[in-house]
């Protein structure tokens, strides 16, 4: 039973592949958990009504709003998060790529926008423009006005192995 | 309490049990919203995520059948142009993941996109109890106000059925195209008798079918003349507001517009 009393609710799940075991209140998000809980900021909350994309997060390959998935839902559920994507010193090639077209100015979006271009990628390494457009269009940048944030994920997708 | 169900009979168990004192939760992306603006949390979540088969989606005997718990990235891979460009445009990809098709009739906001592509090809939505059974409503009588619904608070949904050869067409009105809330959407059903639904969406308190405008293309075919006349018509019986969207002139007159291109394009047969 993963019911604990009331209103806990005992959370199984991996992040980044580690195995989580966790208390949870019933009604605590999974962004203020992998931020608070987990230590986890690079994930970012802002609208937190799924419109904005800062939060988003991969679960079972596929992109979700963390600010908008209620812990327990994520029941055996396996969630990457934008620390899972370098190893050690070795940037991911999206990170690279971010980094190269001078993708980021206040970075506040960033981690969102590269976990849905990963999840994108993922699925589908060659998009077409619809199909990188209907990929990316749930993140939002105030800043950067989108050029170099497309030509960074055309560049990842070219290397995408 | 957190309730998470592995499959329908239980599920409908717990909601026969406890009634209005359970909210059924799936994608999150209507109640978890109003959660973070501080809303009163529910006592007890019934969450749908884990039922079995909770979200299949298949075609059998001409008819396509929607478990309540599809996605609208499931949905837009249909063949049904009004229902997939309607998934298409609730929000981007994550959103498109979580928000299924009950939670949309559910919720029953007036600007329910994939409600308003429903109400264009007669769909029947299907509501459970857990002793009682299923009982299967035509679209249009499961509306019945602002956020009201036919749905009884034992029951929950479960399915969504139309038939296969409607032929439809849809457009939205929103500030950023896609990932927005409709300022007027609008979805015209053609079923293969050649009967004609109007649907829109944002411009009365419930999703909404002009039914005079129908019945002037019933009368009439989809002629030049019958077209204007059912925009008119059309323009005249929605009940549109003034909101931080835009405004109820605005949105009367895109019912004028959409009326007349939509059916043009049926006629013409995209």
């Amino acid at each position: 039973m993963t019911q604990k009393n009331d209103s806990t609710w005992r959370l199984q799940c991996t992040v980044n592949g580690d195995p989580i075991d966790a208390d949870v209140a019933q009604d605590e998000t999974l962004l203020f958990f992998l931020r608070d809980r987990l230590g986890l900021t690079g994930t970012k909350g802002s609208c937190l009504e799924g419109e904005c994309g800062s939060c988003t997060v991969i679960v079972d390959d596929k992109p979700i709003n963390s600010c908008l998935v209620l812990c327990p839902q994520m029941q055996n559920r396996n969630i990457e998060t934008i620390e899972g994507l370098a190893h050690g010193d070795k940037l991911h090639v999206l990170q690279e790529k971010f980094l190269a077209s001078g993708a980021a100015q206040c970075g506040y979006c960033t981690p969102g926008l590269i976990m849905s271009a990963k999840a994108l990628l993922e699925a589908n390494p060659n998009p077409s423009e619809q199909e990188f457009f209907e990929g990316m269009e749930g993140n939002i940048c105030r800043c950067t006005g989108y050029a170099a944030i497309c030509e960074a994920i055309k560049s990842a997708a070219r290397e995408w192995k | 309490m957190f309730h998470q169900p592995r499959n329908l009979d239980e599920a409908l168990a717990i909601r026969a049990n406890l009634g209005a004192d359970v909210t059924p939760i799936a994608g999150g992306t209507d109640i978890v919203v109003a959660l973070n603006r501080q809303a009163k949390p529910p006592r007890n979540f019934l969450d749908l995520t884990h039922v079995a088969d909770g979200s299949t989606v298949r075609r059998d005997n001409g008819k396509w059948f929607l478990a309540g718990g599809a996605t609208f990235t499931q949905l837009g891979k249909l063949p049904v142009k009004a229902l997939a460009q309607a998934a298409m445009t609730v929000g981007g990809p994550a959103i498109r993941n979580a928000g299924t098709i009950a939670g949309n009739l559910g919720t029953a906001s007036p600007a329910g996109d994939g409600c308003v592509a429903l109400l264009a090809m007669d769909a029947q939505v299907e509501l459970s109890h857990a002793t009682r059974g299923k009982r299967s409503l035509p679209i249009h009588e499961y509306f019945t106000g602002f956020r009201k619904t036919a749905l009884l608070a034992d029951e929950l949904i479960t399915a969504v059925r139309f038939d296969a050869d409607w032929k439809t067409a849809w457009y939205k009105i929103g500030k950023r195209g896609s990932i927005n809330i409709s300022i007027v959407c609008c979805a015209i059903g053609m079923s293969p008798r050649g009967e004609i639904r109007i649907a829109f969406g944002c411009v009365a308190p419930i999703v909404m079918r002009t039914r005079q405008a129908e019945a002037i293309i019933a009368e009439d075919g989809l002629t030049d003349a019958a077209i204007e006349a059912a925009a008119q018509s059309a323009m005249n019986e929605v009940a549109p507001i003034d909101d931080h969207r835009s405004s109820a002139n605005y949105r009367r007159a895109m019912c004028g517009v959409l009326t007349r291109r939509l059916l043009r394009d049926l006629r013409q047969g995209n």
